[in-house]
């Protein structure tokens, strides 16, 4: 069973939900579309409000142009060791400065989650049982110090530029 | 060298608690072994074949004595009394407990030390010249970059689930002991017309399957943009390497298959957008770190090249040692030297806790407290008066750590091979020992003058066996064990991938296949002054090949 996890706890009646092949969407969910459809669906209206998925293989810097349109990216994890969507958060963040949701959907597992919080994900759907034992204890397994900036803010002042603190 | 503050202590701990945390997650059955295996990894805790093994980190090949002496402990306490130095400078331990890792990763902190991403698809162990801030020949000292890249890289949040492992190699001089053209990114310090220090910054280098040297994509990279360039490069392979096939995964096939001007086309563009931010270096932060590594000060120690000339005239064997394992230093009272771990029939790169021990307390002695390991899997001294050569010698000699045979035939490159390595096809060590055992003698060794033999268990190349001037290459074929021979592999400046020469031989048929190759340039350099490697480059293979399968012979 899938729950929605962001640093404020565990998160109720979330509507967003990826589309499946031959299946229905549930009764009053939004959709999560896929990269193509979106920007189809971009040239076809104005309107707002959309949530989109970035695949691996996906160009995350074609969502410039539509930032303000949208409501979710939700970056996709097709197993915890494929790594691009940790340059797709920071570019989604750092580059574009796309300040909506960005959820980390897929194989998100415990450990992987501090990392994807300092790259600019601020919401996780996650099933692994450990995982969400552990997001309900309120124990993340992370390291407070950084040997590098990223784009979750934290302070300066470590004596060398690169450092930096959990504020 | 590099002092951790309390920020490096606090950081190291964390990240030894999280790892405790792994392990005991792991003991208690909560975590699988294939959702486990990532985290060992990046903490250097390998599953081989008979056990786990610890690879424990030595940064740049840079450790003093209190470090080394934490490395002969761990090899009495939790090991089996030995260790073995590897290409990465590193140093692993093959039978260590799990439940036992993270209290040799407590220790460890206790002196500075740790296995952060040893191992697993991450950026590993940063390596530079073993000789750096000694030599005679650099433009700077390496290792000042290799820290700022190691602590830059250490847990990295958008490059840990790299395509595959990920590695740098840093070097100061023109001359290249670092091999940065096998390397991931290779890169050279150097001063450019008005005396600014930069890189020239090499991308795609590697061996294993398909041996690729790298391209140089800058001749000059400002050192302000050390980091952001770096991540440029690391975030266009983090995104575009290859991820369905693990052989075809490191950075240097997207390079290939990409071609140089297009990948160069999209680092320079992701860089414009990096160069300027927050991972530019401040000149002070590069200062406070090179800072770190001032060499020590060297008392004016004249005597010794008198008295060197009356040791060496007593004494044959060591004025053979003085040959090959001392190196010139940047001050002419001291020498750079190198401690073989390579005893003739013995294991290529293992040292004992014993020897461990002895060597510590020899660096506080003669060597300023200054170890260096290098990628040859030898220990080097990086500074010591000429005059305390003879007694350095002397203490060393009885522990079986003077081997006079730096840079030699018997100074063999060897992965650990079918002894302990699970993705090995065929050992490494037993060969590495017989050949050294045939080739022991002093004279022979001399006669042959300058060889470097590298030796794999397998396709993955640990062994750097593309790159020795005679490649060993150990495949499986129909369950047995046989060796293939490549020929002309060089890692230094003039770096190129061996060629192979021909059909494999049984185990007990390549040290005698081995010799033949070695008696063939014997007899065809044009004077004793031309190296192995230089009558390969003048003749090419045909002369090996005759003589190796006949005159006939159009074995491929």
């Amino acid at each position: 069973m899938t729950k929605i996890w962001k640093e404020t706890g565990f998160v109720e009646n979330d509507a967003w939900a990826l589309p499946v092949e031959g299946e229905a969407l549930p009764e009053g969910a939004r959709p999560i579309l896929a990269l193509g459809e979106f920007l189809e669906q971009m040239e076809a209206s104005n309107e707002g409000g959309f949530g989109v998925l970035i695949a691996p293989a996906d160009d995350v810097t074609k969502l410039a142009p539509y930032l303000e349109r949208l409501a979710l990216v939700a970056l996709a994890f097709p197993a915890f060791n494929d790594g691009r969507a940790f340059s797709h958060a920071s570019l989604l963040r750092s580059r574009l400065g796309y300040e909506g949701e960005v959820r980390a959907v897929g194989d998100v597992l415990i450990d992987q989650i501090p990392l994807m919080i300092r790259c600019g994900i601020d919401s996780f759907a996650v099933k692994n049982p450990t995982a969400l034992k552990r997001l309900a204890e309120n124990r993340l397994p992370g390291i407070d110090l950084h040997t590098q900036p990223a784009f979750k803010s934290a302070e300066t002042g470590q004596r060398y530029s690169w450092r930096r603190k959990a504020s | 060298m590099y002092r951790y503050d309390e920020f490096d202590h606090a950081f190291v701990s964390a990240r030894v608690a999280q790892f405790r945390d792994q392990v005991e997650r792991r003991l208690s059955g909560e975590i699988a072994e294939d959702a486990f295996r990532p985290l060992r990894l990046m903490n250097g805790v390998y599953l081989q074949l008979h056990a786990y093994m610890l690879r424990v980190a030595i940064p740049y090949g840079t450790l003093n004595a209190k470090q080394m002496r934490m490395l002969a402990h761990i090899a009495r306490k939790y090991d089996r009394g030995y260790g073995h130095f590897t290409t990465r400078q590193n140093i692993q331990y093959n039978w260590p407990k799990l439940s036992d890792t993270p209290d040799i990763l407590t220790d460890l902190a206790s002196v500075e030390m740790h296995a952060i991403q040893t191992s697993g698809n991450c950026i590993r162990n940063v390596t530079a010249d073993h000789f750096a801030g000694a030599a005679a020949d650099e433009a700077a000292d390496p290792r000042p970059y290799a820290e700022i890249l190691r602590q830059w890289s250490s847990v990295h949040p958008e490059f840990s689930f790299l395509p595959r492992k990920f590695k740098i190699a840093v070097t100061g001089s023109e001359h290249d002991r670092a091999a940065i053209q096998v390397h991931d990114i290779g890169l050279q310090l150097k001063k450019n017309d008005k005396g600014e220090l930069g890189f020239a910054v090499w991308v795609g280098g590697g061996q294993g399957r398909t041996p690729l040297l790298a391209k140089k994509i800058r001749d000059f990279l400002p050192e302000e943009d050390l980091l952001s360039y770096t991540t440029a490069i690391v975030r266009v392979y983090n995104l575009h390497g290859r991820r369905d096939n693990k052989y075809k995964a490191r950075i240097k096939i997207l390079v290939h298959e990409t071609g140089v001007e297009e990948l160069t086309r999209q680092i320079e563009a992701e860089f414009v957008h990096l160069k300027d931010g927050e991972l530019k270096l401040p000149d002070q932060d590069i200062a406070a770190i090179t800072n770190y590594f001032a060499p020590p000060a060297l008392p004016e120690r004249p005597e010794g090249w008198a008295n060197l000339a009356a040791w060496k005239k007593a004494d044959e064997g060591f004025a053979r040692w003085v040959q090959q394992n001392v190196h010139p230093h940047k001050n002419p009272d001291y020498a750079s030297v190198t401690i073989s771990l390579k005893p003739i029939g013995g294991i290529p790169g293992d040292a004992t806790d014993s020897q461990m021990d002895l060597v510590a307390d020899l660096a506080e002695e003669y060597a300023f407290d200054e170890i260096r390991i290098s990628h040859e899997q030898n220990i080097i001294f990086p500074h010591v008066a000429i005059a305390d050569l003879e007694p350095l010698y002397r203490a060393l000699q009885p522990a079986g750590l003077g081997t006079a045979n730096a840079g030699l035939i018997t100074d063999i490159i060897a992965c650990p091979g079918l002894d302990y390595c699970a993705l090995a096809n065929a050992r490494s060590i037993p060969v590495a020992q017989e050949l050294s055992t045939r080739f022991g003698s002093a004279e022979r060794q001399a006669e042959i003058g300058e060889l470097k033999i590298k030796i794999s268990g397998c396709i993955n190349a640990c062994g750097h066996h593309h790159v020795g001037h005679i490649g060993l290459l150990g495949v499986e074929k129909k369950g047995a064990e046989l060796y293939q021979i490549t020929l002309g592999g060089s890692a230094d400046e003039n770096s190129s991938i061996g060629e192979i020469i021909g059909r494999g031989f049984e185990p007990e048929k390549v040290t005698d296949a081995v010799e033949t190759v070695v008696n063939t340039y014997l007899a065809i350099r044009t004077h004793a002054s031309e190296r192995f490697i230089d009558t390969y480059r003048r003749v090419g293979p045909q002369p090996f090949k005759d003589a190796l399968y006949g005159p006939s012979s159009k074995a491929a």
